[in-house]
């Protein structure tokens, strides 16, 4: 078998291959975006991949697929569970004839941002069977086992890893020479009673189908052995629960307390729902004591109260609950060995007594070392160098100032995406950021409430796309006075350049570019307006435009209400400098420039930094500011903000330096 | 078996990931284990950058604080994140390159001096060893390239060199980029011989790089 390097998300790309899947959908979100892109990376002839508009679409057409007898994939981050749950309950109810697998990548810790859910709560919710990979040779094997699980039982199941898998890389074997068609029998079944929810005995139905599928998947998981359960072979009657990435940690935790892997009964749990009740009824038998290692939410930990309760069993449990373990953030080796050490210190049992060194410290967090002086300093992430949405958010800064107005009156709704940078230094400029699409929609209600001052709504193109659409067509229905930007650099971006409907159509594969500005114009906004974010004084002024209507329209109430929209379009920098589209550079006249560090102050651009200037002896000169050809796009916004005019155009000032 | 915990720093740029992806790559070759966790961020954005690399390990990937045998920080700044991820006695390999953020730019915060944060990595137990990017080599015209040069550096410590035979790291650069092999190897074996060396406390030498001088 061939071994290669794969992070955890690609594991789960060559699993579903492996498993013959026919359709994988998905849309980008970090941590989870490298299965579907790795996926896309590979030539699929008779499958389709695609990033659909939103995880809602995704998984519909993934269903779509699994309905008529394929085996289908649809990935996102957690909060795309958010999106996509409203289907997703119809299809549990329903059930799948094709293996349907929702791989979610759940983020403790928050390495990317936004909620830090569970999504195994949205498993409990739906009755659905949930897989947890440790490693991703783990993954590797477990999304097959999933495809098995859904198509044995006829539900859906969740394959769901976390950060600390996802984007790890290590070596996976890989089994090519075992790959079957994606081609299966095509099932076209005509059946109101299981495709459609219009009828309560129908409902009732499915939710009775619906839980005799989760119970049968409770028994394929146990007969499956993917739960593994080892009583110690001493007295010391301790129990370990683990499940999911804590898995991989255990070992090493052991050893790291100076406990012998016999010494402790554990439980590793590779299917968390179902709860395993009979090997959980066996560990209970064997401990008194039994701590349970879970991220985020204690799903593992209240169920298995529950058995004790059910049970009569008396004997103590040290999870999340009572505080022995966070229910924040990562559960590594430092956190189970203050488990162990916390959990067992109060225990009679005779692990107390067996390793004093590092089971007796007063469990207690150590101190962090680093004391505020010693930190390293903060860098606040801001757009890249070149970036269109710079001259954005400096145009929307221009226009409230214009108009008479501050940032901190004016509410100016964000949204998911690089747009949110504008919340940053040096912008300052925006206030919120919730879900895909609903700077559109909140920026709505603030109108609504009677703010004195124009409202600002901002959006990427695809967010836009994803969840926009909707709170735009409201906004236009009901004349709401408000200024929308469409920030639209043609990619999503801030999760690595995905393709997104509003892509050029040379990036669309067998797909077609999908016409922002139509999209717009069709919806009929009361104003449209087109402009290139590098074009600071056309760009302001048509936000200023926007402004204007809303000021009028607040001094009167004949005057015309309504939105107007601002699409400013340029491709994003990154990807224009890959095609080698050439803008022009920026230099420093270093004998004018006389570091009044303006021009960081107000684009924050980070191919601003200093440097000597030459004095010609080798001996070093005066500071001044410098251009890092490396990272410079030429937007050109810092040359506008340069009161000496010591920044210029390379090639107006006699090339490089 | 013999085990390197490597914990990797910078912004954003610097290709902090590639010296990672490199070792990965090199222990994949010689059936060494190897995990590797970017986190990364926004980081194309001049955010910092961290690599977790767990050389002859099985198991977790992460790197628990105040475990790492050995910690690359390619940004001065950047490398007193060292305090909270090295183990005592551990080594900070530092490539005293700065990289301002805006915050430094403007005189709001204060950018430490190179001494400050040596004395400040040594006054918690940790061996220090320091590049200064002026001192690179020139090659065929350019500087020598600042991640192969940290690469070669790392490739000279004693922990990683007990697992990951040097040869074999540069075998797997020259591969990497065929046309750049004889600038890399400069660039390499200059962070390799240690010339560069300039460390705290002053005995380190001797102990950090003995195996693989020797």
């Amino acid at each position: 078998m061939p071994r290669l390097i794969l992070t955890g998300n690609e594991a789960v790309a060559r699993g579903a291959l492996c498993a013959g899947v026919k359709v994988a959908t998905g849309y980008p979100g970090t941590p989870s975006t490298g299965c579907l892109a790795h996926l896309l990376s590979l030539d699929l002839p008779g499958r389709h991949v695609e990033w659909s508009a939103n995880e809602k679409v995704a998984l519909e057409i993934a269903a779509g697929a699994a309905w008529a007898g394929q085996r289908a994939l649809v990935t996102m981050k957690m909060t795309g569970v958010n999106v996509a749950y409203d289907a997703l309950i119809s299809f549990a109810y329903s059930g799948t004839n094709g293996g349907l697998v929702i791989y979610v990548a759940d983020d403790p810790g928050v390495s990317a941002g936004m909620a830090e859910q569970d999504t195994r709560g949205f498993a409990e919710m739906s009755g659905l069977a949930v897989l947890e990979p440790a490693t991703p040779a783990d993954a590797y094997r477990l999304v097959r086992e999933a495809f098995e699980l859904s198509e044995a039982v006829g539900a859906p199941v969740f394959l769901r890893s976390t950060t600390a898998v996802a984007l790890t890389h290590a070596p996976v074997s890989i089994d090519d020479t075992d790959k079957p068609s994606p081609d299966r029998p095509l099932v076209l079944e005509k059946d109101i009673a299981r495709y459609t929810k219009a009828g309560s005995a129908i409902c009732i139905t499915q939710h009775q189908a619906l839980l005799r599928r989760l119970d049968a998947a409770g028994r394929w998981i146990a007969d499956r052995g993917l739960n593994v359960l080892r009583l110690s072979k001493t007295d010391t009657r301790v129990g370990l629960i683990v499940g999911g990435a804590v898995r991989a940690c255990l070992d090493e935790a052991l050893d790291a307390a100076r406990i012998e892997r016999d010494s402790v009964s554990v439980l590793e749990l590779a299917a968390s729902l179902p709860f395993p009740d009979e090997l959980a009824v066996r560990l209970l038998a064997a401990c008194d004591t039994v701590i349970v290692a879970e991220e985020l939410e204690p799903y593992v930990e209240r169920a298995l109260y529950v058995l004790a309760q059910r049970t009569g069993w008396n004997g103590r449990i040290a999870g999340t609950l009572d505080g022995t373990f966070e229910r924040t953030g990562e559960i590594g080796v430092p956190e189970i060995v203050r488990g162990l050490s916390s959990a067992v210190r109060s225990d009679s049992s005779g692990l107390a007594g067996r390793s004093p060194e590092v089971i007796s410290p007063n469990g207690e967090r150590p101190e962090a070392v680093l004391s505020s002086t010693g930190r390293p300093i903060p860098r606040p992430i801001t757009v890249c160098a070149g970036c269109p949405h710079r001259g954005t958010y400096l145009a929307i800064e221009r226009a409230i100032r214009d108009a008479g107005l501050s940032k901190d009156e004016v509410v100016v709704t964000g949204d998911i995406g690089c747009t949110i940078l504008g919340m940053n230094p040096p912008f300052d400029l925006l206030w919120t950021e919730v879900s895909m699409g609903s700077s559109v929609s909140l920026a709505q209600g603030y109108a609504h409430a009677g703010v004195k001052t124009p409202v600002i709504a901002t959006i990427g193109d695809s967010t836009f796309f994803h969840g926009g659409i909707p709170g735009l067509i409201n906004a236009i229905q009901h004349r709401t006075p408000l200024t929308l930007v469409v920030m639209d650099n043609g990619w999503t971006s801030m999760t690595g350049m995905q393709v997104n409907p509003g892509t050029a159509d040379a990036y669309q594969n067998e797909g077609r570019r999908v016409d922002l500005e139509a999209v717009l114009r069709g919806l009929g906004p009361d104003v449209l307006e087109i402009v290139d974010p590098y074009d600071l004084e056309a760009t302001s002024a048509a936000v200023l435009r926007g402004l204007q209507r809303s000021v009028d329209r607040l001094k009167d109430s004949d005057s015309a209400a309504g939105v107007s929209v601002i699409l400013a379009q340029r491709e994003c920098a990154i990807q224009a400098r890959r095609w080698g589209v050439a803008e022009r550079r920026v230099v420093v006249n270093p004998e004018a420039c006389i570091l009044c560090r303006r021009c960081v102050q107000v684009t924050g651009c980070p191919a601003l930094g200093l440097s000597f200037a030459e004095t010609g002896d080798g001996s070093p000169g005066r500071q001044v500011i410098a251009v890092d050809p490396a990272l410079c796009n030429g937007c050109g916004l810092c040359v506008s903000f340069c009161p000496p005019q010591a920044l210029g155009w390379a090639d107006t000032r006699g090339g490089d330096r | 078996m013999n085990a390197c915990d490597v914990v990797l720093l910078g912004v954003g740029g610097q290709g902090v990931l590639t010296v990672a992806d490199l070792l990965t790559r090199s222990a994949f070759w010689i059936d060494v284990s190897a995990s590797l966790v970017p986190t990364k961020g926004m980081a194309q954005r001049g955010g910092a950058v961290k690599a977790e690399l767990r050389l002859g390990r099985a198991g977790g990937a992460r790197i628990a604080p105040r475990t790492a045998d050995i910690v690359l920080a390619m940004e001065r700044s950047e490398a007193l994140r060292a305090l909270d991820l090295a183990r005592p006695g551990g080594t900070v390999l530092l490539y005293d390159h700065v990289w301002l953020p805006a915050g430094a730019l403007l005189g709001r915060d204060e950018y430490p001096s190179r001494e400050r944060v040596v004395e400040r990595l040594v006054d918690s137990a940790l061996r220090v060893r320091w590049i200064d990017p002026a001192t690179r080599p020139t090659v065929a015209g350019w500087p020598a390239t600042a991640n192969i040069v940290c690469l070669g550096a790392l490739c000279a410590c004693w922990q990683l060199a007990a697992i990951l035979d040097p040869e074999i790291v540069e075998r797997v650069v020259r591969d990497r980029w065929p046309k750049a092999a004889e600038a890399n190897a400069a660039a390499f074996q200059f962070g390799f011989s240690g010339s560069w060396t300039q460390q705290l406390p002053a005995d380190g030498r001797s102990e950090e790089t003995r195996d693989a001088v020797g």
